[in-house]
């Protein structure tokens, strides 16, 4: 089968980032153009493509597919896509940032992860996997002359170079094993030797476990996160927070479902571990952190966690409970870092704690709507987060991971605390002498762009039965 | 169709809420229209839930105006409200409180005056939907949600220590209450295994036989959440910073609705749903709160703070309430649930008195005070009765309630219904002594000397209180009737729960060394 149907959602992508790139090279010094237009332009095509391809189950090459599972993620990635046009426009011109640049890395990161939530084949997904990374690497050194962007950038690289290797062993030993990269046929031969894994299976595994661990930071491969997150631009944090999970998760997800499967009994226990250990970690290290930026870091460590045990309880209940939760933790993780993105001033990156002080008075929209995001982040209902959490939960439940589930709820409670502390400084704490006098008007579109995330987690929280159902049937596509 | 009442309640304070949004509320220009709004929309929502009252059949033991929907069916999740006579008259109470809160924050809240309303509205929103819930997922929706507007009042328009009590506030009731929505999913999911689909309708999960060993666990994840928000000693250290810290508004809320939720929890959900163990673990919930009732009292007695005193003596006057609950017999219940809408009444009543005395003098401390009789005979007078009536003097409503619980406790357990007697005694003692010390004698500060009396506005927040304690005092069979039918049938599904289920040899290593309480009846 050589239809190349199930490539035009990324081809429409990545064709909108190289006219980025070609806009940006031909564009006169100070002259304005519309690019950011351009990959909205990209981003819409893909979603129509999607919304084609929906149901057809259509597969190119025989390594891409576009199933409906990859499909829901895609349409996640667009809606990732779309905030982060919209709320990196501040940042681009504060920054006096290479537009075209900018938004070209932007696009074919986009590209590579619509690419890894449709590869069926674990060489396409390593491919997918470089190219989103190193267009995030160098997004998140964008600021060439910031020494926290240059340091994070660097960490991230390294340790994001390290854990491909890792990945691509993983790759080379189910290769040795069966003869094949592709999912299905790994999957059907080790189904077949499945009654006692070899070594070198469990090695293969173990391997590639590292490999998402590392992507999706989880404990203990998380120690990039928080550098990684503070010294980005905000909006590219958010963007890197919420999309490079979502492309991660899917490949793992696909890879560990279908594939790898049969040997659940043994990367079960590993992940019962890993998923405990970063629910815990997030939660309580949050606590710690004055620098709201690396707040979040951790709580969307934390939220990975929460990710982990949808992965690990996916059940006929809690199917869907991955793909809803990755919806809604991106639409609401890309709202709060909006919303940093937005307060960050060219004088001050605004973005420890007490800087928030008095927002709530300066700025009630934009506090407002933090407000929100946070409370979604933290699981309160009538919000997103609260039915997320609780879809996760009772997959859990259902599927007898008791203690996941009583671990999960109680890291919650701690990170509402953290969470709140933003809220205490909006709200309830005086603007100190040391907060911005004035915070920055908010921009238009990055004004409406947070307005519609915080409508899509009312949406979400309060109707989410249509969604629901699309998660749930999405994912069986793959399992 | 007819009109969804139910639904209004929840809806319309909400709207409320909505319309304030879009009051443009610039250097509180217009903080008398919002205020204004604010309690037209919560006076209508009392006159609603007054003529639910009037609509109310007190002679069925069934949920009323039931409304049904569908929300999230692929997990057996639906919209259902109704009303019985439990939850009936804390709807009235709700109502009730809300615009009196609101009325009395009209002089003592000046910033964000918008905000201070829609967090009241939001509040009283949630509020009526937890009480009206029949579906346990949407009662867990609204228990948490009301957690939020609630940590904003104190959070925002509270006294110096108003962040560390808010966020102590939302944090202890978090942690209790995210067991309960494990618990929650676990009978769902035992209703799937049993019948093929999950429910969390409470109709269908009464019905459900559950296992002893997880009804044990069930149990302790519900009685936590709702001791936590009772609070039962020894989960009540969030109480006196919580209360203290709040603003008038948000104490007589707190005081008068949002601990009632625990012991409502108590009577609807998990005495009922888990029959077995709760007769397994009453006498336990039994001892500790008559250990919350002496301990409230004598940590009131020394208190130097009036709001404090009125805390701790909350503590103390729950003790007493789910003491009763735990008798398990009509008179025990009945007098528990009385006592929950006076308390509501009277410690309501309570924390506005020392909120107007507070905005007058800024302090609280007792010593401050004295002779305030001379000085203002109106609000002393208001205040001598619903002391009067905290402490429970024939004739005013508090002695209704305590007379049927300590009657309830006797029969169940005479020495637990002895000890709590005393607390009655003792909660005589830190009413009138504080009532005396700040009353009474020479008007020993002369900062006192010219305080002004009760205002015209004031007349209206208090009067409606007072008149209520002495009208439940002298008419207790108005408020005790429409509840009756649905009491007797919470203990009649709670006592032959137990009963099937020991006789089923379910539960052979159940029974609880204490004698049990409800074995008596």
């Amino acid at each position: 089968m050589t239809s190349l149907n199930a490539i035009v959602p990324m081809a429409c992508v990545t064709a909108a980032a190289i006219a980025a790139m070609v806009a940006e090279a031909f564009r006169e010094p100070g002259e304005q153009m519309p690019i950011g237009p351009l990959g909205a332009i990209g981003l819409v095509g893909a979603a129509i493509a999607s919304i084609v391809l929906w149901n057809h189950n259509t597969s190119s090459f025989g390594v891409v597919v576009a199933d409906n599972f990859g499909l829901f993620v895609t349409f996640v990635l667009i809606i990732v896509g779309l905030l982060s046009l919209a709320i990196s426009e501040p940042t681009i011109d504060r920054e006096h940032l290479p537009r075209g640049e900018y938004y070209a890395l932007m696009l074919f990161a986009i590209a590579g992860m619509m690419l890894m939530a449709t590869a069926s084949d674990l060489l396409v997904i390593f491919l997918a996997l470089e190219v989103l990374s190193l267009a995030v690497y160098v997004l998140t050194g964008i600021r060439r002359d910031s020494a926290l962007g240059t340091e994070a950038a660097f960490k991230y690289f390294l340790l994001g170079a390290f854990s491909s290797a890792f990945f691509l062993y993983g790759i080379a030993f189910t290769y040795g094993l069966t003869g094949s990269t592709r999912l299905d046929r790994v999957g059907s031969l080790i189904a077949s030797q499945a009654m006692a894994p070899t070594p070198m299976q469990l090695l293969a595994v173990g391997l590639l476990l590292v490999g998402f661990a590392f992507k999706v930071s989880a404990v203990p491969f998380h120690m990039w996160t928080p550098d990684a997150y503070e010294g980005a631009p905000p909006a590219v944090t958010g963007f890197m927070s919420t999309g490079v999970k979502a492309a991660a998760f899917a490949a793992f997800v696909r890879v560990f479902l279908s594939a790898f499967e049969p040997l659940r009994g043994d990367w079960g226990v590993v992940l019962w571990v890993i998923a405990a250990g970063t629910m815990i970690v997030g939660a309580v290290v949050g606590v710690a952190q004055s620098n709201v930026k690396r707040m979040l870091a951790y709580s969307s460590i934390a939220h990975g966690g929460y990710l982990l045990v949808a992965l690990l309880a996916a059940n006929d209940v809690g199917k869907g409970a991955v793909l809803f939760y990755l919806l809604t933790y991106a639409v609401t993780n890309i709202g709060a870092f909006g919303v940093i993105a937005v307060i960050d001033s060219a004088e001050r990156p605004n973005d420890r704690l007490r800087d928030y002080a008095g927002l709530g008075t300066d700025h009630p929209v934009l506090a407002g709507l933090m407000t929100i995001f946070l409370l979604s982040l933290g699981g309160f209902p009538p919000m997103a987060g609260f039915i997320a959490k609780w879809y996760v939960f009772s997959a859990a439940v259902k599927a007898g991971y008791n203690w996941l589930a009583i671990i999960g709820v109680l890291t919650s409670v701690v990170s509402v605390f953290f969470y709140l502390r933003i809220v205490v400084m909006m709200y309830m704490t005086p603007r100190n002498a040391e907060a911005p006098t004035r915070f920055p008007p908010v921009p238009r579109m990055a004004g409406l762009a947070l307005v519609v995330s915080a409508l899509i987690v009312f949406y979400l929280g309060i109707l989410p039965t249509r969604v629901l159902d699309w998660a749930a049937a999405s994912i069986s596509t793959i399992f | 169709m007819p009109f969804p009442i139910l639904t209004s309640l929840i809806a319309l304070p909400a709207a409320g809420a909505l319309l304030l949004l879009l009051v443009r509320d610039a250097d509180e220009r217009n903080a008398a229209l919002v205020r204004n709004i604010a309690l037209v929309v919560s006076v209508l929502v009392f006159g609603e839930t007054l003529l639910m009252w009037a609509r109310f059949d007190p002679a069925s033991a069934d949920f009323q105006f039931v409304e049904r929907h569908a929300w999230i069916p692929a997990f057996g999740i639906s919209y259902i409200v109704g009303v019985d006579g439990i939850s009936l008259l804390l709807l009235v109470l709700t109502g009730f409180l809300t615009p009196i809160a609101l009325l009395s924050s009209w002089d003592s809240v000046h910033t964000k005056t918008r905000a201070f309303c829609i967090f009241v509205l939001l509040l009283e929103s949630a509020m009526m939907g937890v009480f009206v819930s029949i579906d346990l997922f949407l009662f867990y929706v609204f228990w948490d949600a009301m957690l939020v507007p609630m940590y904003f009042l104190i959070g925002i328009w509270g006294y110096d220590r108003r962040i560390y009590a808010a966020v102590k506030f939302i944090l202890y009731t978090m942690a209790g209450s995210v067991l309960m929505l494990l618990a929650i999913l676990g009978l769902a999911y035992l209703h799937s295994t049993a019948t093929g689909a999950y429910s969390f309708d409470l109709m269908r999960l009464y019905d459900l036989e559950v296992p002893p060993h997880l009804q044990l666990w069930f149990f302790l994840a519900f009685a936590l959440a709702f001791a936590i928000k009772v609070p039962l000693f020894p989960f009540h250290t969030w109480l006196p910073d919580a209360h203290v810290e709040a603003p008038t508004a948000g104490s007589v809320i707190l005081a008068g609705v949002l601990l009632k939720m625990g012991t409502y929890g108590l009577i609807r959900f998990a005495f009922p749903l888990f029959p077995l163990a709760a007769r397994f673990f009453a006498p336990g919930l039994a001892v500790l709160a008559v250990v919350g009732i002496v301990y409230g009292a004598l940590v009131a007695m020394v208190q130097p703070d009036m709001k404090k005193l009125v805390a701790y003596s909350s503590v103390s006057h729950l003790g007493l309430v789910v003491l009763g609950i735990c008798a398990m017999n009509t008179q025990g219940v009945q007098g528990a649930v009385y006592q929950m809408l006076n308390h509501g009444v009277s410690t309501g009543g309570l924390f506005l008195i020392v909120g107007m005395l507070s905005d007058r003098r800024h302090t609280r401390l007792i010593a401050e005070y004295g002779g305030l009789k001379k000085v203002m005979p109106h609000l002393v007078a208001a205040f001598l009765i619903i002391t009067l009536s905290s402490i429970g003097l024939p004739g005013l409503n508090g002695f209704v309630g305590e007379f049927l619980i300590l009657l309830g406790a006797f029969r169940a357990d005479p020495r637990l219904a002895a000890i709590a007697a005393t607390g009655v005694v003792l909660s005589a003692t830190y009413m009138l002594w504080m009532f005396q010390r700040v009353n009474y004698g020479p008007v020993s500060n002369e900062k006192n000397a010219g305080l002004t009396d009760l205002r015209p506005r004031e007349w209206l927040v208090i009067g409606p209180i007072v008149a209520m304690t002495i009208l439940m005092g002298v008419l207790p069979n108005l408020f005790l009737r429409p509840m009756e039918p649905s009491v007797e049938r919470v203990l009649n599904r709670y006592h032959q729960g137990a009963q099937t289920e020991i006789r089923a040899g379910l539960a052979p290593n159940l029974e609880s060394p204490i004698p049990n309480p409800g074995a008596r009846r």
